[in-house]
């Protein structure tokens, strides 16, 4: 049996250009575009070429009035939500260039198309369902908000959740799924379903991080969660029952120094062909970018009903990504052929681009 | 909140002279941008336990006329430095004190604003000291919810208030 192969973490590009810390990436789900948000209050969007050389190609002010703290492309990659700091969230879209083209990166400026509002303080995060059809927001009233997204940027609220005792730091959706998953300053994460009659509720708290958890990232076929924490650790939660919703955890990886502040779970570039489970991308505090791939466990008897944890192995790592800075996130790009790429944020005001790739 | 220890004569902890090169007092490292980065702090003074407690010790309390090491709210024994690693410890003068989220919010800002980018400080209250140790220290060490409260003008004018004479660093005037 050939021995795994060992892989390294290039970079690829340094694009600087935020006066204070960079928050947030968001790769475009259809276009070769980057976003990048920061606490300077602007976005800055860059794009790329099949051969992934990034220029920046503009700028939104956005007009928020506090830091923007992250950001989240629609399917159709013409839309671009940011939460801020000032309790708002803003809703974006490109005014057309007379070019029909929809996979280019010409297009006119940026232009706010809806502002919403309701958090009471901060937005922390923002999020886009697999269908595009719901927006969720979360902020540190400890509240997660639920939208409907109609057309002409017309935005419903569908429900205010208000199950976490503190902080909400992070929303995502389930891939496939209209599951949402939140996490929170009180060290828990909730996963949110709605009845049959549209209602949202909460059906799950998972229990575990012994602090802070400020990232979540479903697995691509939407079987696990993984969350990053203050505690620094990163923890792998698996459904165990489909009928039931319910999630345990499987595996807890140490490693990092400091706080994890995000993960990122992708398809990855597989070699074990159908049994991977992808790769996942975590970094924090303590400047690092680790990344492991995931494979199905050995044996598993029926499908989703074990708890077995998945074959993991740590494949590459990089330390001072940012220099001495922390990385704030970091973010698999989604488009098919560039599933290698990995984006991170950090408080250098920079974001950078790598490469991970067989040594 | 009365009956506070209130001593007239603050203790000096450094056993260095104090005496600093002129033209280092005149480019005080406080100031709003960030200074040439490491060659002055590591200059003739390295960035140890006493440099870094000499850049709080004269932080104000925000309701009483003394400087935090005035109170014995900060301490050089109570400063820890590992490397890059900054731990400060700091105790409030009384177990409830309402403060404490603002003083340490303030030890921080200091030393965001003096020390080399390259530092990552940890500001904890002095195990035992306060009702609500780990809220507040939970808070404190929330680098997101430190960025917004900066970004809060009136709690920032606040802390401002409490800066305004840290750069005496143990001096009276």
């Amino acid at each position: 049996m050939a021995p795994p192969p060992s892989y390294t973490i290039s970079p690829l590009a340094v694009l600087p250009g935020h006066t204070e810390r960079a928050w947030h990436i968001a790769w475009n789900p259809t276009r070769p575009l980057l976003a990048s948000c920061s606490a300077d209050k602007t976005v800055r969007m860059y794009a790329y070429t099949p051969a992934c050389k990034f220029t920046h190609v503009s700028t939104i002010a956005t007009g928020h009035t506090k830091a923007v703290r992250a950001l989240a492309w629609a399917l159709s990659g013409r839309t671009l939500a940011t939460a801020s700091f000032d309790s708002n969230i803003g809703v974006w879209e490109q005014e057309p260039n007379g070019e029909a083209d929809g996979e280019g990166t010409e297009g006119g400026e940026w232009e706010c198309a809806s502002q919403l509002e309701g958090h009471e303080t901060e937005c922390k995060s923002v999020a886009y369902s697999s269908t595009g059809t719901l927006l969720a927001s979360c902020s540190r009233d400890k509240t997660v908000w639920i939208w409907e997204v109609h057309p002409d940027a017309d935005f419903e609220c569908m429900g205010v959740l208000m199950d976490h005792s503190q902080d909400v730091k992070c929303v995502v959706w389930h891939p496939t799924e209209e599951i949402l998953a939140s996490a929170s300053y009180d060290d828990t994460i909730k996963l949110y379903i709605d009845d049959p009659s549209d209602d949202w509720f909460c059906f799950a708290t998972l229990t575990g991080h012994t602090s802070t958890v400020w990232s979540l990232a479903f697995s691509p076929d939407g079987r696990y969660l993984a969350s990053g924490s203050d505690d620094r650790t990163v923890r792998v939660w698996k459904r165990v029952s489909a009928q039931e919703l319910r999630w345990e955890c499987v595996l807890v990886l140490d490693g990092h120094e400091r706080s994890v502040y995000s993960v990122s779970w992708s398809v990855g570039v597989a070699e074990e062909g159908n049994k991977s489970l992808g790769w996942l991308a975590s970094t924090g505090g303590d400047g690092a970018i680790r990344v492991w791939a995931f494979s199905e466990p050995e044996g598993e008897e029926m499908a989703g009903s074990s708890i077995a944890p998945p074959e993991h192995r740590l494949i590459a790592s990089i330390g001072s990504a940012h220099g001495v800075y922390d990385v704030n996130a970091v973010a698999w790009c989604p488009r098919d052929g560039h599933t290698d790429l990995l984006a991170s944020a950090g408080d250098d005001g920079a974001t950078r681009v790598w490469r991970v790739g067989v040594a | 909140m009365a009956g506070e220890i209130f001593n007239p004569n603050p203790t000096i902890f450094s056993t260095k002279p104090t005496v600093r090169k002129s033209d280092l007092e005149k480019q005080s490292l406080w100031i709003n941008e960030k200074v040439v980065q490491d060659d002055n702090a590591d200059g003739p003074d390295p960035i140890d336990q006493d440099e870094i407690f000499d850049l709080i010790r004269s932080i104000d309390d925000p309701e009483h006329p003394n400087t935090l090491e005035e109170l014995r709210v900060v301490s050089a024994p109570q400063v820890n430095v590992n490397g890059n690693h900054v731990l400060v410890e700091f105790t409030p003068t009384i177990p409830h004190c309402g403060m404490s989220t603002l003083i340490g919010l303030s030890i921080r800002v200091r030393l965001l604003r003096s020390l080399p980018d390259r530092y990552k400080v940890d500001i904890l209250l002095e195990p035992g000291s306060h009702q609500s140790e780990h809220a507040v220290n939970k808070q404190l060490n929330d680098k997101e919810r430190v960025a917004a409260a900066l970004e809060n003008p009136a709690l920032l004018e606040s802390v401002e208030q409490c800066l305004s004479g840290a750069g005496r660093r143990g001096h009276s005037e």
